[in-house]
């Protein structure tokens, strides 16, 4: 298998704050890697590391096979400059957390955004496949609406939708259903329980641990900005190792 | 719910109902004295200055003759042209100023805080003047060794008065486009990037135009205003709506005629652009929400 994401050594500072320790990991594609642990313990960073919304400090990160915003001159890494690192951005979609939809454009216009103004793809063409895509996550006779017509659940879906656009190798997740109310969690999850049978390569940070256990192949628990397991799911959820882990697993489980 | 509970909700109600039995009274509004006392007062007050405006001396054929006389249209044509150049210039230097003011590099920063300090805290009428008599100072200016140009034959009172209205209003602008800016939440800047967008491509596509939401109301007071501070422009020469309309009064003597002239077209000009700033505000108002 090919490797899609590799980190090594990575390090990441708030001031003075550790936020990644070292931590080093590796995801193939056609992987669904499920990260869980408690709140600051450098989940979310390290996922918005993988498409450079937050800069690493040191250690380094290949995403489908190109190291992540640097260029190597012999023994130092040279920052990329803007357009360089929006072109590396491109093999990755994220979802984030509390969606961030465009709320000036409709359902459809979000879709299209990228392709038309990004991948500069005829409106045509990309047109017709955004309503596909709003057809697979069930939403095309939405297209038309803006976000706040939305409910939760279906804004995050149309981000779906508008990450997949972009056709990327690897998508993200960053805690995808925790803005939303209870009965507007299944929605969202089917849609990436379907994207997983798929074949897509995913990262996704979740506290769904029924979720992560169905549909991940691997899982890793992250605490204090390090990895402290990693495993199957059943190797995590059913029979962890780590007393922090079992500490974690069983306050979520209550 | 069987049947039980349903006639025991019933019986709850009837009960309620007996004993509060006035379901059937008819509902009289109070009445406010103090507000009819108030806008009778107002009525009498308005209709006694009416009287007076119609005894005054006033002569109302005047007005109607130089409403359109030559000299105040070309008043007025040289306003709508200076409010809308002074404008746009100022426009395009506020957002200038604001991208700079948010920029990471202090000096650029610091640029953009003293200019707006600057032009902000000092009269627009002392900046005119200043700008009309740079030649005081500096009988030519240009790049050494490139052009140079002789001052007084470049800053007539139109460049005068462009460049003190336009760098003037440019420093107003400037706040009202940073918290535009600043009204966009980060993570719009972060879904533009995880599409693939380069920073200027995201400002363009995603964040101004939610920006212009909260940048429109205020600008299009300031265009309002801007179009009022031209006539400060009199004091440098640039023949504006006020400046020929003193000149008529100069000549014939006819001061109040001739400002209530100026200043119906002023009314109408504003009342013009009053239209257009609800359009533009409804238009930039997509997806933000039902609202009054």
């Amino acid at each position: 298998m090919r490797s899609i994401v590799k980190a090594v050594g990575l390090n990441k500072y708030y001031d003075q704050f550790h936020a990644l320790k070292d931590v080093s990991i590796e995801v193939e594609q056609g992987e669904v890697l499920c990260i869980i642990g408690p709140s600051g313990s450098g989940k979310s960073t390290l996922l918005r590391c993988v498409n450079q919304l937050e800069k690493i400090d040191k250690g380094g990160l290949w995403v489908d096979g190109e190291l992540v915003g640097y260029r190597i001159v012999g023994n130092k890494l040279h920052e990329l400059n803007d357009a360089q690192i929006a072109r590396q951005r491109l093999s990755t979609g994220m979802v984030f957390q509390r969606f961030n939809l465009f709320p000036h454009m409709t359902a459809l216009q979000n879709v299209v955004e990228g392709p038309i103004q990004v991948l500069k793809r005829s409106p045509k063409e990309a047109n017709e496949e955004a309503i596909e895509l709003l057809a697979r996550v069930g939403l095309a006779d939405k297209r038309h609406s803006y976000p706040v017509e939305l409910s939760g659940g279906q804004q995050q879906r149309v981000a779906i939708a508008r990450a997949l656009a972009m056709r990327p190798k690897l998508m993200l997740f960053d805690e995808p259903t925790s803005a939303l109310d209870p009965e507007l969690v299944g929605e969202v999850l089917s849609v990436m329980r379907d994207l997983a049978h798929s074949g897509m390569t995913m990262i996704v940070v979740t506290h769904e641990l029924g979720f992560a256990r169905e549909v991940s192949n691997r899982m890793v628990f992250m605490d204090g900005g390090q990895i402290v397991e990693a495993g199957s799911p059943e190797d995590i959820l059913i029979s962890p190792q780590n007393p922090r882990t079992q500490s974690f697993i069983s306050a979520v489980r209550t | 719910m069987n049947q039980n509970q349903a006639e025991r909700l019933q019986a709850e109600r009837k009960k309620i109902e007996n004993e509060f039995d006035i379901t059937q009274y008819e509902h009289v509004p109070r009445r406010y004295y103090g507000r009819i006392f108030f806008a009778t007062l107002i009525v009498v007050a308005l209709a006694g200055l009416a009287r007076a405006f119609a005894n005054g001396q006033i002569e109302w054929g005047y007005i109607g003759q130089f409403l359109t006389s030559e000299a105040i249209l070309w008043g007025l044509l040289n306003t709508i042209i200076m409010s809308i150049l002074a404008m746009l210039l100022g426009v395009i230097i506020g957002v200038i100023t604001a991208i700079m003011r948010m920029s990471a590099n202090p000096i650029l920063r610091y640029v953009a805080i003293t200019y707006t300090w600057l032009f902000r805290g000092t009269p627009l009428i002392l900046q005119l003047l200043l700008w009309f008599n740079l030649a005081l100072i500096f009988p030519v200016i240009g790049i050494p060794g490139l052009f140079q140009l002789d001052t007084v034959s470049l800053m007539t009172p139109f460049v005068a008065a462009l460049l003190g209205l336009s760098i003037n209003q440019g420093a107003y602008t400037a706040e009202v486009v940073r918290a535009g800016l600043l009204s966009v939440d980060t993570g719009q800047y972060e879904a533009a990037k995880s599409i693939g967008m380069p920073r200027l491509q995201a400002l363009r596509r995603v964040i101004l135009p939610q920006a212009m939401r909260v940048i429109i109301p205020p600008v299009g007071n300031e265009f309002i205003g801007m179009v009022k501070m031209t006539s400060l422009a009199s004091v440098i020469q640039y023949s504006e709506l006020l400046h020929n309309a003193q000149n008529i009064y100069y000549a014939n003597a006819r001061v109040m005629e001739l400002l209530i002239v100026a200043g119906i077209w002023y009314l109408a000009v504003v009342t013009v652009l009053s239209f257009g700033q609800s359009r533009l505000e409804l238009r930039f108002a997509r997806g933000a929400g039902k609202r009054s």
